[in-house]
């Protein structure tokens, strides 16, 4: 019950922040300059055809006009229409977003295994040869620029060695497992050093506090130690972090997105910006605070799980 | 155990991507978005290719540009010139329902008159569209127009269907449209690709071979590159200078450079110091390298361009040419004018980033001073269309093989868009421009074209840089595929031989 009034209060509380996000969007949007119409009729229009286009869509009004006439159609569930398309928001955002949840899921998926095994690995003995060589790879993974990476596997996996698609999302999960495999790799690959650093440190810092004494001096295994005990408290810090990582991930997807061809919301993204779709934008941008919201809120929820401590 | 290495096989097959099963249908990833599918509502290029595939016109174009009878099976035009009539074929839209000379007004009409036509300028002297009867439509003028044929072809005169149109309204019709050309529709995600299929009614016989077209969005020059070396693409539309021979060394697809009306040049704001001086406009062009400059970005790919317009137009003029690469000269009518040290902002966008570089060095050695601003494309629209800039360099191309639209739209200041928004306005050349559109006969038509270059190159209207030719990657077993000058791809002949 107690768990569910929690929900419910993060789940208000983040109505005020989706206020401020869409606020801020429409006004940076406004603020920058671009003309929607003229990216859509092309280059040939007449400045008669703009000035009946911008007429038809309200682009003519007041900026606090259409701030108010596009928050009250949001309240009604519309997310307006794209300027360019001309089809609703909502059609173009739940034909991307579920690219871009896939690959995120994915990568999470090829994360975590590698951070698990390198972290536990490295702290076990620490300054050890694995350790220092798990260090220098993961210096390696931060420092390679993720497009130039992605460019590489695309040729070297996808070209010349033909395993696997360098483009697209195919049709059906087994596809989609095989299309995303690069660019999920990719993605990985930068990851997995960040989190494999704060889960060494905090195992680290757990196997030195005075319960591990206490465990090993009743006889307890250092084994068991580390698995009741040392290892759900060191997940903690990472957790966190790997949130806000997951959010980053939504937003930042942007540039596997972009070298392997992927139609998912970094590319619907970039792409409104560009051509100032302005009620896209807005759409993209509350739905990946949302699900930065919501990412939290799970992570807040199974930490609790993890460590009673923490009191939802 | 047949049977299991049967299933195991079938099971890859199924996981492992549908380039093995979709070998009819054609897969062209190009930069180009397709943004709606109603052919009046855009003239931006994806659009126009998307256009000539799901519309017939009323003529087209057969391998070597000639006109040929399309959905008119014949055609007559008065002696004064301001009536032609047009005998329609029988022909159906993919819905099945007739297209009738109704179908064919209301569509030309609405090209030329409605406000939300994106492009009209070609249909400027149009009086009218009728129907005369089930089979005959009737063009009035309002006066004279040489290249009115030709304007018949182009990727906006596309036949709708009125029905469907109005039943549905045009929201609806311009995400998924019946259709009259070649193919049709089967599902279009905004963004991505459009998915045409062969369209079962389309009135020439035999024709489209394939089963149908993906017309797959791709922004990254890299991954189209990528996609073609990897076989999950059979047509890469526009290959980067840099990687045509990558491409070609693959042995999966080749690069064909084919003919465009492209033009690349440097586009001076005639409105505003210091280009609003003749003599700086030529310092600026006496200071360039222009075949060096060609060579360099183009990697010698594309001919250095001599007048203000495109090559590949009709009436081009060999004879004209900007002035010849010249520093010390440049640097001289700068001093002449006193304009040494004179500060330039270039504007570009990050496509023109290389020749960028190239214009800086190359003015500041005679003694501009010029300073690169870099804005993206919608930033870049706005400053033009305001006058909002003193130099940019861009591209441009004409839809048609006539000089008619490209003179309106590069060097006529009383044509609208105030001569690409450059602001060059010279009497003559206006008045020429519509004279030349009213003459009948090619020869005069010709002499007022070289005219017009002559007096748009002399006054540096634009500094031409370079005409420059599609890169096209084709997949080796793409057959009878090319993009027209005109933007239009040829799918209707295309074909996928088996390897």
């Amino acid at each position: 019950m107690k768990t569910l009034r929690f929900i419910a209060m993060r789940l208000l509380q983040a109505l005020p922040v989706l206020l401020g996000v869409s606020i801020i969007t429409f006004t940076l949007m406004a603020a920058t300059p671009g003309d929607p119409v003229r990216l859509l009729v092309g280059d040939r229009a007449t400045p008669e055809t703009i000035a009946a286009i911008r007429d038809r869509y309200g682009l003519d009004e007041p900026i606090l006009v259409q701030y108010f006439t596009y928050l009250k159609n949001l309240v009604q569930g519309d997310l307006g229409a794209s300027l360019r398309y001309r089809v609703p928001v909502s059609q173009l955002i739940s034909q991307h977003y579920p690219v871009t949840l896939f690959l995120v899921l994915y990568t999470i998926f090829l994360t975590l295994p590698p951070v698990i095994a390198l972290a536990v690995w490295s702290a076990r003995r620490p300054n050890g040869i694995a350790d220092q060589a798990i260090r220098l790879l993961g210096v390696l993974g931060l420092a390679v620029p993720v497009f130039w990476l992605a460019l590489l596997f695309a040729r070297f996996f996808g070209v010349t060695l033909g395993w696997f698609p360098v483009s697209g999302y195919g049709e059906g999960f087994g596809e989609h497992i095989l299309h995303l495999f690069l660019p999920a790799l990719s993605t990985m690959i930068w990851v997995v050093p960040i989190l494999v650093r704060t889960l060494r440190s905090a195992l680290l810092d757990e196997m030195n506090r005075d319960y591990v004494l206490t465990g090993l001096s009743k006889g307890l295994g250092e084994r068991q130690v580390f698995r009741t005990h040392v290892f759900p408290n060191s997940v903690l810090p990472t957790l966190n972090l790997f949130a806000v990582i997951v959010a980053y991930l939504l937003g930042g997807s942007v540039i596997v997105e972009t070298v392997y061809a992927v139609p998912g919301m970094g590319k619907l993204m970039v792409d409104s910006i560009l051509a100032r779709d302005y009620f896209v934008v807005q759409g993209a941008t509350l739905v990946f605070a949302l699900t930065t919201i919501l990412v939290m809120l799970a992570v807040d929820l199974v930490s609790a799980v993890i460590d009673p401590r923490v009191k939802p | 155990m047949k049977s299991k290495g049967t299933t195991l096989t079938a099971a890859a097959l199924m996981l492992f991507g549908t380039s093995l099963s979709a070998q009819d249908v054609i897969r062209i990833a190009s930069p180009n978005k397709v943004t709606t599918l109603d052919p009046i509502a855009s003239a931006a290029a994806g659009n126009i290719e998307a256009f000539g595939q799901l519309y017939a016109r009323l003529l087209r174009k057969d391998r070597d540009g000639q006109l040929q009878p399309g959905l008119a099976e014949s055609w007559d035009v008065s002696e004064d010139g301001l009536t032609y009539t047009f005998e329609l074929r029988d022909a159906k839209f993919s819905d099945g329902s007739e297209i009738t000379a109704e179908d064919v007004a209301f569509s030309l009409n609405r090209v030329a008159k409605d406000e939300g036509s994106a492009y009209p300028a070609a249909y400027a002297p149009v009086k009218e569209f009728t129907a005369v009867d089930e089979d005959t439509v009737q063009l009035t003028l309002e006066y004279p127009s040489a290249p009115m044929l030709s304007y018949m072809e182009i990727f906006n005169a596309g036949i709708v269907s009125k029905d469907d149109l109005e039943e549905r309204g045009e929201e609806a019709f311009a995400s998924d449209p019946v259709t009259s050309g070649p193919f049709m529709v089967e599902s279009w995600k905004p963004n991505d690709r459009l998915t045409l299929s062969a369209n079962p009614n389309y009135w020439r016989e035999g024709y489209p071979r394939l089963d149908g077209a993906d017309l797959i969005e791709v922004s990254d020059d890299n991954a189209r590159s990528t996609m073609i070396m990897a076989g999950e693409i059979d047509v890469n539309r526009g290959v980067p200078w840099a990687q045509i021979e990558e491409i070609n060394g693959s042995g999966k697809a080749k690069v064909v450079l084919e003919p465009s009306t492209v033009v690349y040049g440097v586009m001076p704001n005639h409105d505003k110091p210091p280009f609003d001086n003749l003599n700086i406009r030529k310092a600026a062009a006496m200071a360039l390298n222009r075949e060096a400059i060609t060579k360099a970005v183009t990697l010698g790919n594309a001919t250095v361009a001599n007048s203000t317009l495109p090559n590949a137009l009709k009436f081009h003029d060999e004879s004209v040419s900007p002035p010849a690469y010249d520093p010390e000269g440049a640097r001289a009518l700068l001093e002449e004018e006193d304009a040494v040290g004179t500060e330039v902002t270039l504007m570009i966008t990050p496509s023109a980033e290389q020749i960028a570089t190239l214009l800086k060095a190359q003015w500041d050695a005679v003694g501009f001073k010029t300073t690169v601003e870099r804005v993206d494309a919608g930033l870049w629209w706005s400053k033009l269309t305001d006058g909002d800039y003193q130099v940019t360099s861009s591209w441009w191309y004409n839809e048609t093989e006539d000089p008619d639209l490209a003179a309106r739209w590069a060097v006529c200041g009383a044509c609208g868009n105030r001569s690409y928004y450059t602001n060059y306005n010279n009497e003559r050349v206006n008045e020429l421009t519509e004279a030349a559109l009213r003459e009948r006969d090619e020869q005069k038509r010709g002499e007022m074209y070289a005219e017009i270059q002559k007096i748009s190159t002399e006054e540096l209207a634009q500094i031409p840089l370079y005409y420059s030719p599609f890169a096209n990657g084709y997949a080796t077993n793409v057959k009878g595929l090319t993009l027209t000058p005109s933007l239009q791809w040829t799918l209707e002949e295309a074909e996928l031989a088996d390897e």
